[in-house]
């Protein structure tokens, strides 16, 4: 300590004298924390000749001093040149640094051990007389787990004439390629917006590769951690005065000594690669992949229970035909099939535009957005319950109807319809899938929304065409039956798989509290789902079905009251209870009220919302002057069990209430259950 | 049944949205007690309907130093409890870590200093300058009289140590307050704040 006052008694002496001064030696606990020395590529130069200049600074073991953005803490190291008439600085040149992290999740970017900052510079065509004096003042902080700040004032001689190198060159071309390259091919990056973050995705980069982003933001930002996931980088906007996007900064890959640094600076082409594109697996082959599982998808919706018979009964006979008039039924088969393909299309185009409206007014659809994960998970969780059977989708009477009569209707337009009409009729199977597949379309871009969809449509007609061309494989077909509706019920865990990774995609976004968060919803829902099954069907009396609308209000106005009982912040002043803290209080003459609870006790959570906070027991505690103090024992502080003790309790919820003045009276003890008019009652008799 | 289904989703999902925020400017400051150098404990929420000033505080950290040593911490301490503003200094160091000291040892370099702050309280767990998200020493946090987080980052516009820059800087937190106090906008919310590094206990 005393050599640290010394210290500082030294820097201030060194402020109140003024600056410049020679360079010092900047001492702690006797040590020369940076030693600093201003060194050039060459001894001597030429007229008009480009040289380097740097500052080397040699680093105490176990210290560091900053790079140009210095982090969450510390401060730029910063040079000025003091150059002779007619020379010209380049821009500051800066190895790559390290991320380094210190304890309450602050992260720095630092150089340890050595580092060189160089400049380039040229030397005017008429060279001043010799010697020409290159000067540096430098500023820097060097901090381990404490700070202290540095300067030096260097200088350094050149002779003219001459171009020779000096003994530093290969200093400088070690330095030299450390410094970030310009980003070029083949690694792109491309940025985008959502909400509060800036995404930055990186191209050309190894998968299993380090990736990391070193940030220059404006100075009039406020940003947090870059997050990585595969090739994608977030950046978190906290306040931006100018909107943000894109930013300035260093692309790192690789680890440890093979670490390669890419600078995006201004004048970067930084992409418009869409940040969907790692959902959507990139390149020919992954499109290829897709549109495949579409078509299987599409498949195995002729399998679903309702869409089965309807196929056998309708269609078979229809197809059948073709053994009498091959070539018509072949074409009719075709404008079947088309049917249901077009249906597929209108679909697809109806996701389309909602995106492109949503986009508008900056909706973004997108999974790093968790709001569009939670709004997933619920439709891929209420359509797994439809394929378990809890409730089932009905089709409009009316929409089918007249779909029967366009169906109705004889030739290639009829058999059209019938290809419409089957898909119609098909939904209350199909939509828990292509409700599915929708949601997930609205995060990829137009065109592939549009293809998906129609492979879908294209693997749903296949059998059609394919037995349009052989009608006896007809034989081939499974007969309809029970499986059908256990194959149904398998596919809904397959939904419920998928809900599993969009849990944990949100749990990885938001953590443990969101996924909490997202299982009430979840359960509201099942309730929901499970009403609309008990008690709407098609087949419910009138009664049923105003009982399932008043039980579903029912069921979201207790949800909406218990969100507000968890989250609403609790309006009375509270302070945590210490008994010197109660002592403190009661010495203060001052009515005191006690709340022993724990987060885990929905007993005591009960009586805090609806007995304690409520406004007639708070108006009364600010007229009284009650200190309110709030002892938790969710964590089982041994002090709180000792009072517990004290007052013959197990545990909590317990209530005592101290009376005004009197530090010697015993307290009330309050009942574990009560309402406002006990705490009132209570408060009326000390 | 579907529309009823999305529509309760959205709203579920907007409203589980909101609550996950953290301490952020415009929103309600958290709250908290600690003691203070003098041995009594102050309760945040017991300054209501006070504009409150939360600063950051490490004695030896040389960004502190240089507002403390130009006079420029004291001089705003003074300027502004003198206008009733409740000035609460943050000393977050951990036990064995720079800056924390005990409570006698503060107090004399306060004396020293002449610092006119309302109290300086200790966090050696650092929770609550976690809670607050405070980075740096100095990291300046403005509350309104309602509660609410007006400001919060760096102190002036010179990030550096050097006492000479304290004259020349634009000052955030006289900025802020002298605007929020005569009911105009604050010129900015947020900076990023310049300084050591709170040093927190490792977790």
């Amino acid at each position: 300590m005393l050599i640290r006052t010394l210290q500082w008694i030294a820097l201030l002496g060194g402020f109140v004298l003024g600056y410049p001064r020679p360079a010092q030696a900047q001492l702690y606990n006797g040590k020369e924390l940076v030693r600093s020395s201003l060194i050039s590529d060459v001894n001597s130069i030429a007229p008009g000749q480009k040289f380097r200049v740097g500052v080397l600074y040699r680093i105490e073991p176990g210290w560091h001093i900053y790079w140009k953005y210095s982090g969450d803490s510390g401060i730029p190291t910063k040079i000025e040149w003091q150059l002779p008439q007619g020379f010209k600085a380049g821009d500051l040149q800066w190895p790559l640094p390290m991320r380094d992290k210190e304890p309450g999740d602050l992260n720095v970017f630092v150089y340890t051990s050595e580092v060189l900052l160089f400049a380039e510079i040229e030397a005017p065509a008429a060279l001043p007389p010799q010697p020409i004096t290159i000067q540096a003042k430098s500023d820097w902080l060097v901090c381990q787990s404490l700070c202290v700040p540095g300067r030096a004032q260097l200088s350094l001689n050149l002779a003219g004439g001459g171009n020779t190198a000096s003994d530093s060159a290969p200093i400088f071309q070690r330095y030299a390629s450390l410094v970030p390259q310009e980003l070029r091919s083949p690694v792109k990056v491309g940025f985008s917006r959502t909400g509060k973050s800036l995404v930055a995705m990186v191209d050309g980069i190894g998968k299993d590769m380090s990736l990391d982003f070193f940030p220059i933001p404006p100075e009039d930002a406020v940003i947090g951690h870059v997050g990585r996931d595969g090739n994608r980088l977030t950046i978190p906007i906290e306040t931006e005065v100018k909107p943000i996007n894109r930013m300035n900064g260093v692309l790192v890959a690789g680890s440890d000594d093979r670490r390669q640094g890419y600078e995006i600076n201004e004048r970067t082409v930084v992409g418009a690669i869409h940040s969907q594109k790692d959902f959507l697996l990139v390149g020919f082959l992954g499109l290829l992949q897709m549109l495949g599982f579409a078509m299987i998808g599409g498949l195995i919706l002729n399998v679903m229970p309702c869409v089965l018979p309807v196929i056998s009964l309708k269609i078979f006979g229809f197809v059948s035909e073709a053994g009498i008039h091959p070539k018509k039924a072949f074409r009719l088969s075709m404008a079947f099939s088309l049917g249901i393909i077009g249906c597929f299309a209108v679909l697809a185009a109806i996701v389309v535009l909602l995106r492109t409206a949503g986009a508008q007014i900056g909706w973004g659809f997108q999974f790093q957005d968790y709001r569009f994960v939670i709004l997933i998970s619920c439709l891929v969780f209420a359509f797994a319950l439809n394929l378990f059977g809890v409730y089932e989708l009905s089709v409009s009477a009316q929409a089918t109807h007249g779909l029967a009569n366009l169906a109705r209707g004889q030739g290639y337009g009829g058999a059209f319809f019938q290809g419409v009409f089957a898909t119609v009729l098909a939904t209350p199977c199909t939509a828990p899938f292509l409700g599915t597949a929708s949601a997930f379309a609205f995060a990829q871009p137009g065109w592939v929304t549009f293809l998906v969809f129609l492979f879908i449509g294209l693997g749903m007609a296949l059998p059609y065409l394919l037995l349009a061309i052989n009608p006896k494989w007809l034989r081939y077909l499974p007969k309809p039956g029970d499986w059908m509706l256990r194959l149904k019920q398998c596919m809904g865990f397959l939904l419920v798989g998928t809900l599993l990774w969009l849990v944990w995609v949100l749990g990885q976004m938001r953590g443990v509290d969101a996924v909490v968060q997202l299982g009430a919803i979840l359960l509201v829902i099942a309730i929901l789902a499970w009403i609309k099954g008990a008690f709407w069907t098609p087949i419910s009396s009138r009664r049923s079905r105003v009982l399932a609308v008043v039980g579903m209000g029912l069921v979201l106005c207790l949800a909406a009251a218990s969100y507000g009982f968890v989250t609403e912040p609790s309006q009375l002043v509270w302070r945590p209870f210490s008994k010197s803290a109660l002592d403190q209080a009661l010495a203060s003459g001052r009515p005191v009220f006690v709340d022993f609870t724990a987060d885990w006790c929905i007993t005591c959570k009960t009586n805090e919302r609806f007995a304690i906070d409520t406004p007639k027991v708070r108006q009364e505690f600010l007229k009284r002057d009650v200190v309110a103090f709030k002892a938790d024992w969710t964590k089982g502080d041994p002090e709180i069990t000792q009072i517990l003790k004290q007052f013959g309790r197990a545990g909590v919820p317990m209530y005592l209430i101290y009376p005004s003045g009197n530090k010697e009276t015993q307290p009330l003890l309050l009942p574990e259950l009560i309402t406002s008019e006990t705490v009132l009652d209570a408060l009326n008799k000390t | 049944m579907i529309k009823t289904l999305l529509l309760t989703c959205g709203l579920l999902a907007v409203t589980a949205g909101l609550s996950l925020a953290e301490a952020e400017v415009g929103k309600t400051a958290p709250n908290f007690s600690l003691p203070d150098t003098n041995g009594k404990t102050l309760t945040l929420a017991d300054f209501k309907g006070k504009y409150i000033v939360l600063e950051w505080y490490q004695p030896d950290c040389p960004f502190v130093r240089k507002h403390y040593r130009s006079g420029n911490m004291q001089r705003l301490q003074k300027e502004y409890t003198a206008k009733g503003v409740t000035w609460l200094s943050i000393d977050s160091s951990a036990p064995g870590e720079e800056g924390n000291y005990p409570s006698e040892k503060l107090n004399e370099i306060a004396k020293q200093d002449g610092a006119a702050r309302t109290a300086l309280l200790l966090d050696p767990s650092g929770d609550v300058g976690r809670s607050y998200g405070a980075k740096t020493t100095p990291d300046m946090f403005i509350i309104d009289p309602k509660g609410i987080l007006v400001y919060k980052g760096a102190i002036d516009n010179k990030r550096s140590t050097d006492l000479a820059d304290v004259k020349t800087a634009t000052n955030y937190v006289k900025g802020t307050l002298d605007a929020v106090m005569a009911g105009k906008t604050a010129p900015a919310t947020a900076t990023q704040p310049y300084g050591c590094s709170v040093k927190y206990a490792s977790r």
